[in-house]
């Protein structure tokens, strides 16, 4: 909530991808909410400003309350903006105050952090909050491990992951935010969500069926191993 | 011809600046008399905390912040080691954290190791005062507000004045649970809806999570220019403890056209209202909080809006309890509803500039007898017999 410094501050209507030079904008681009949660320090704030800003924050500070950031992306011709809700990661907040940020949410991204296995075993409770909180049983949810390019420092093994991915059905990412060539996969990352929750029909009313056609690479494809 | 204008205006722009210097000048004695006093003058000290410029220069702060909060500086306690305290301390993970992440408190020049060495103070500050006080639970964002003592007064005495701020000021952030915190969140409602109920219509749509760093970092986190910060905190601590949702609500007030030019959505406003420009008319905005505060007090706020009195209830029964007892605080109220009643029913707009056109003179002198009821538990029942001591005198002043 940091005002006045780039980090912080939100990312308005970057291109993505597809975006179409010098075309209108539509009379209202449809917008995903996306809320990220996992514990202190994994790294919500890293992920959600490299997707949004494009690179990894020169610093962040401890995240208070909420933060948020948006980018437009054009998904087969459609404007769509994306926004990331990345929360406190300190339990206190979450009790009495995470509820606000739940209101219409499309989809969830779970953080670990790869270096820090009490991080993993968070993922339980916040799983359970994350299930008290929506209505919706069936809100597109992903896990991502973060940090991956610390590889002499990584704590959570890659099949302990996916099991743990499988056994609550979401498809698993490891990923860097700070490594520059993770640069795509983060953005894939979001990018999938983002398909995934364009064809997702229960929550998005009112739109043709589609057939996703973009390309992005490298193919965001739910991974037994690390991009780094 | 034109040498003449430009020497004339040269020599205006500097016949201002001696104007200014001197009135700064001026101010400056009267806070060292008040401090020299014997007993030192408190109040005189919270109405110089307020008026206009705070207290001017941290040197002053050092001196005048302890008497603000009543803290003994004569034996203050020699500080235990680092080491211990970061033993088997369940906050010391979490504080490291979020210390390591805070390089923006510090000045943008200030060498590393320097930095480092204040890093590490304020981690102990911070882990000293959790450990003698286990009622009191860490929250990110604490750590904005010790940065801003430690940065103003050094560690010895930055240790003792956050002590006792945070068991009185802060400890509706600091229970297990944010409940408390959220129920002080709803008093910007509350007060947003006496300024301008159209404002308060629209945020009521979106939440006002918007105003949680704002509330429990004193504008610390958010707010890029430490000038500023210490301008806030000298009127903060010279106020009742709620005076930071007040001054959070005037910022909302403040911006109210682009509020409302806004889409009525959480994340539009979220995202305008957090982007806090960094040149707000900061002794304005202090006034206008003042002025809200003293016609539309917390007890009056609660009672509108017919709220369980639970709501911050720690923070200012003190509060309340010394207000019984405080004459002007009931005078003051009466001026104002009985102006009220004279100026009939002014809705929204019309409303805020009645409290905006308030006569100035006064304003102060009210503020530092509100300022005076600051909830400071076992001192404040000294501090309600100061007050008593000099309210008739004084109130005679207000109260021609
Ligand atoms: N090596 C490495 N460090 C990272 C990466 N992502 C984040 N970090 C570092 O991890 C620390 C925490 O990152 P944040 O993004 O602030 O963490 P957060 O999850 O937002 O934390 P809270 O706001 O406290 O909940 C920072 O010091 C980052 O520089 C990464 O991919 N690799
Ligand atoms: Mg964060």
């Amino acid at each position: 909530m940091a005002a006045g410094d780039a980090e912080s501050s939100l990312e308005l209507s970057l291109t993505g991808s597809g975006a179409l030079p010098g075309a209108l904008p539509p009379a209202r681009s449809r917008i995903f909410k996306i809320i990220v949660i996992g514990d202190s320090n994994v790294g919500k704030t890293c992920l959600t400003y490299r997707f949004c800003a494009g690179r990894f924050p020169q610093r962040t500070e401890a995240t208070i309350g909420v933060d948020f950031r948006e980018r437009a992306v054009t998904i087969d011709g459609e404007h769509i903006k994306i926004q990331l809700w990345d929360t406190a990661g300190q339990e206190r907040f979450r009790k009495s105050m995470v509820q606000h940020y739940y209101r219409n949410v499309h989809a969830v991204v779970f953080v670990y952090d790869m270096t820090n296995i009490a991080s993993f075993h968070s993922l339980p409770s916040w799983i359970e909050e994350c299930k008290q909180h929506l209505l919706a049983n069936d809100i597109p949810r992903i896990l991502v491990g973060n940090k991956c390019d610390l590889r002499s420092a990584i704590q959570v093994p890659t099949d302990l992951a996916q099991k743990f991915a499988d056994t609550h059905s979401m498809p698993l990412f490891e990923t860097s935010a700070k490594n520059p060539n993770d640069n795509d996969h983060v953005e894939a990352i979001f990018m999938t969500l983002a398909h995934k929750l364009k064809s997702h029909k229960p929550l998005m009313l009112s739109q043709p069926p589609d057939h996703d056609e973009i390309h992005i690479k490298p193919e965001p494809k739910p991974i037994t191993s690390c991009w780094c | 011809m034109w040498c003449e204008v430009v020497s004339l205006l040269r020599s205006l722009g500097s016949a201002l600046v001696s104007y200014f210097d001197a009135k700064k000048k001026r101010k400056v004695a009267e806070i060292y008399q008040a401090l020299n006093s014997d007993p030192i003058d408190v109040p005189k000290l919270r109405r110089m905390a307020i008026s206009k410029g705070g207290l001017l220069t941290d040197e002053i702060r050092c001196k005048v912040w302890p008497k603000l909060l009543s803290v003994n500086t004569d034996n203050l306690p020699p500080l235990p080691a680092g080491k211990e305290l970061r033993q088997d301390n369940k906050d010391y993970q979490q504080v490291l954290l979020d210390v390591r992440r805070s390089l923006r408190r510090f000045p943008p020049g200030m060498p590393d190791d320097q930095r480092e060495g204040l890093q590490e103070e304020l981690i102990d500050i911070i882990l000293h005062v959790l450990k003698r006080n286990p009622q009191l639970h860490y929250y990110q964002g604490y750590h904005d507000i010790v940065v801003t003592f430690l940065l103003v007064v050094g560690d010895r005495l930055a240790t003792a004045l956050v002590e006792k701020l945070s068991v009185h000021h802060l400890r509706d952030f600091m229970y297990p649970t944010m409940d408390n915190t959220k129920q002080i969140l709803n008093y910007l409602m509350l007060i947003i809806d006496q300024v301008n109920p159209e404002v308060h219509d629209f945020i009521a749509e979106v939440g006002t999570i918007f105003a949680l760093s704002w509330l429990i970092t004193w504008f610390g986190h958010v707010l890029s220019d430490f000038r500023h910060v210490v301008r806030l905190y000298d009127f903060f601590l010279a106020c009742h403890p709620l005076m930071p949702i007040y001054f959070a609500a005037v910022i909302v007030l403040h911006r109210k056209q682009e509020v409302l030019d806004c889409e009525c959505d959480m994340a539009s406003v979220h995202h305008l209202l957090c982007q806090i420009p960094q040149d707000l008319p900061y002794e304005s905005l202090i006034s206008k909080a003042g002025e809200i505060f003293v016609q539309f007090p917390p007890s009056k706020l609660t009672k509108e809006a017919a709220q369980a009195e639970r709501t911050a209830a720690s923070t200012f029964k003190d509060f309340e309890l010394a207000s019984v007892q405080q004459r002007p605080d009931t005078v003051l109220r009466q001026r104002f509803r009985e102006r009220m009643r004279g100026e009939e029913r002014l809705r929204g707009e019309e409303r805020t500039k009645s409290i905006l056109t308030k006569p100035r003179t006064n304003r102060f002198v009210k503020l530092a007898v509100m300022g005076l009821t600051v909830a400071l538990g076992a001192a404040a029942l000294a501090m309600v017999k100061s007050a008593l001591e000099w309210a008739p005198k004084f109130q005679l002043q207000i109260f021609p």
